[in-house]
């Protein structure tokens, strides 16, 4: 306990006297935790849509426009008995055909010809949310075949997809991140020994006297610790006031990006991770130049 | 207390800092260790700091064998062991009482303790007075004589001095030399490397005498 606070007690001052060339550190440190911050902000609001968007899916099955009413019966049985459903409903022709006109307007006319109404009635089938994507996908090859169904459509490919992407951008920005944590540590090391090389004569004492390891390299550690910390704090602030600042000026736009849901800023949660690697990346700096000290 | 057999410190090229070295020194005694400049006196003090190893031999204090202590061994027998050096090796960012109770925080002694012992060792060597002044704002022989207080504010069993009235004048050469009996007369062995002939004939106490990192004379 008494070496972990003077560890701090001394990296504090140490941080203080070397100001100018920490605050290089700190910099450092910011920009890298901005860069994965900016990232996780993307990412977790887009996370969040296709979260929406996985738990709003539903698939479609075509009836034949000879199916029968027990054929129909016993597709909605299969549905049911399934468990997968979180509801459905059934479109007859001519409401699948008012649907058209009503959502496709300007194409309305073109309906207006035509001798015998060509949309099929089929059953809207919304998936229970959580629900395993390959169990609804053998559901629905099971209806495919049974004797009424013209078709079935359960397109989840776009959001895998899209969910891969994400996860490519999420895996490509962490180790841009990753490098910058590194360069950050680097930086911290560098400035951490400067401070070293200045204090040799308290060292060369402290060894001489037998003062154990912690208390040697501690302050040093508790330096990067310090740097890192203000640089997570920075980072996470300014994260915050581009956020708020990105909302002001492009608020609406981002929000009809998220399909109806609004953007989100980190969770608290997500915040702290992010101080705390920081803090991480600033005291393995700090190790790194306190190896030097004894 | 010290017992060196066959000691030798061999550096790169073949050169010889201590040659083949075997020496006693009492529990208690007060030994000067002299010699020409590169005879081998501070090799031997740095050995006895575990600053160096040895090429060759053994060293012993306190019938412990200085090559077989492993990290946390050799700390806990530095925390035995009070040094002094010629330059002083004070922290000028720290005041006089901050100096000497330095040793006792980095030993994780705790607050009270540390400034009330970093205080009497300061009365003993007679600068209570400047204990709140900056080592820049002290003379040379004052900030020995902190230097001194540093190295006793551990109780050591063993005080070793290179040089150190090497930066001092006559008089206060002898004052430090004063202290230095005084820390022996309470029980504390005393080796003190020097090369100042006048001040060992006044002290007047066994002298080793190193030449080519070999003993020549035993006085």
């Amino acid at each position: 306990m008494r070496s972990i606070e003077y560890a701090f007690r001394q990296g504090g001052a140490s941080l203080w006297r070397s100001r100018g060339s920490s605050a290089f550190a700190v910099l450092a440190i910011a920009l890298a935790l901005i860069v994965l911050g900016a990232l996780l902000i993307v990412s977790w609001n887009a996370e969040q849509l296709l979260a929406r968007w996985s738990s709003a899916a539903e698939f479609s099955v075509y009836l034949r426009d000879e199916a029968t009413s027990d054929q129909r019966a016993a597709i909605e049985t299969a549905i049911d008995q399934s468990q997968l459903a979180d509801g459905r409903e059934y479109v007859s022709k001519a409401e699948a055909l008012t649907r058209f006109r009503r959502e496709f307007a300007e194409l309305s006319e073109l309906t207006s010809g035509f001798d015998e109404n060509p949309f099929p009635a089929s059953i809207e089938v919304r998936v229970r949310p959580g629900a395993e994507h390959d169990i609804a996908e053998a559901l629905v090859k099971r209806l495919v075949a049974m004797p009424g169904v013209a078709d079935a459509r359960y397109d989840r490919d776009w959001l895998t997809r899209v969910a891969s992407v994400l996860g490519t951008i999420r895996a490509a920005g962490l180790a841009l991140a990753l490098l910058m944590a590194i360069a950050a540590a680097v930086t911290v090391a560098t400035v951490v020994r400067l401070g070293l090389r200045t204090r040799r004569d308290e060292l060369e004492i402290m060894e001489l006297v037998g003062a154990p390891l912690a208390f040697i390299r501690g302050p040093f550690v508790a330096e990067g610790f310090l740097q890192g910390g203000i640089g997570a704090l920075l980072a996470t602030a300014a994260l915050w006031v581009g956020f708020l600042t990105a909302m002001a000026w492009w608020g609406s736009d981002l929000n009809s990006l998220l399909d109806g849901g609004s953007v989100q800023f980190l969770p608290i949660r997500l915040c702290f991770y992010l101080i705390l690697g920081g803090m991480l990346v600033g005291s393995v700096g700090g190790l790194v130049a306190a190896r030097e000290a004894a | 207390m010290i017992e060196t057999h066959h000691l030798s410190k061999v550096y790169s090229r073949g050169l010889y800092a201590l040659r083949d070295l075997t020496l006693t020194i009492e529990k208690a005694e007060f030994v000067f260790l002299t010699g020409p400049s590169g005879a081998g006196k501070s090799t031997l003090l740095r050995m006895l700091l575990l600053q160096e190893r040895p090429s060759e031999g053994e060293v012993f204090v306190n019938g412990q064998n200085l090559a077989t202590l492993n990290r946390r061994e050799i700390q806990e027998y530095r925390r035995g062991i009070g040094f002094i050096f010629q330059d002083f090796k004070l922290i000028p960012s720290r005041t006089v009482l901050e100096n000497i109770s330095f040793v006792p925080e980095v030993l994780g002694v705790p607050a009270a303790q540390q400034r009330r012992r970093a205080f009497q060792v300061l009365k003993w060597v007679g600068l209570q007075h400047r204990m709140n002044a900056y080592p820049h704002d002290l003379s040379g022989g004052e900030q020995q004589r902190i230097a001194i207080a540093r190295a006793l504010v551990n109780d050591p069993v063993l005080v070793i001095a290179d040089e150190p009235t090497g930066n001092l004048d006559p008089d206060l050469s002898l004052e430090i030399m004063n202290l230095l009996r005084e820390i022996n007369a309470g029980g504390t062995t005393v080796l003190v490397a020097t090369h100042d002939r006048e001040l060992i004939r006044l002290v007047g106490r066994r002298t080793i005498t190193l030449d080519q990192g070999k003993i020549v004379e035993v006085a």
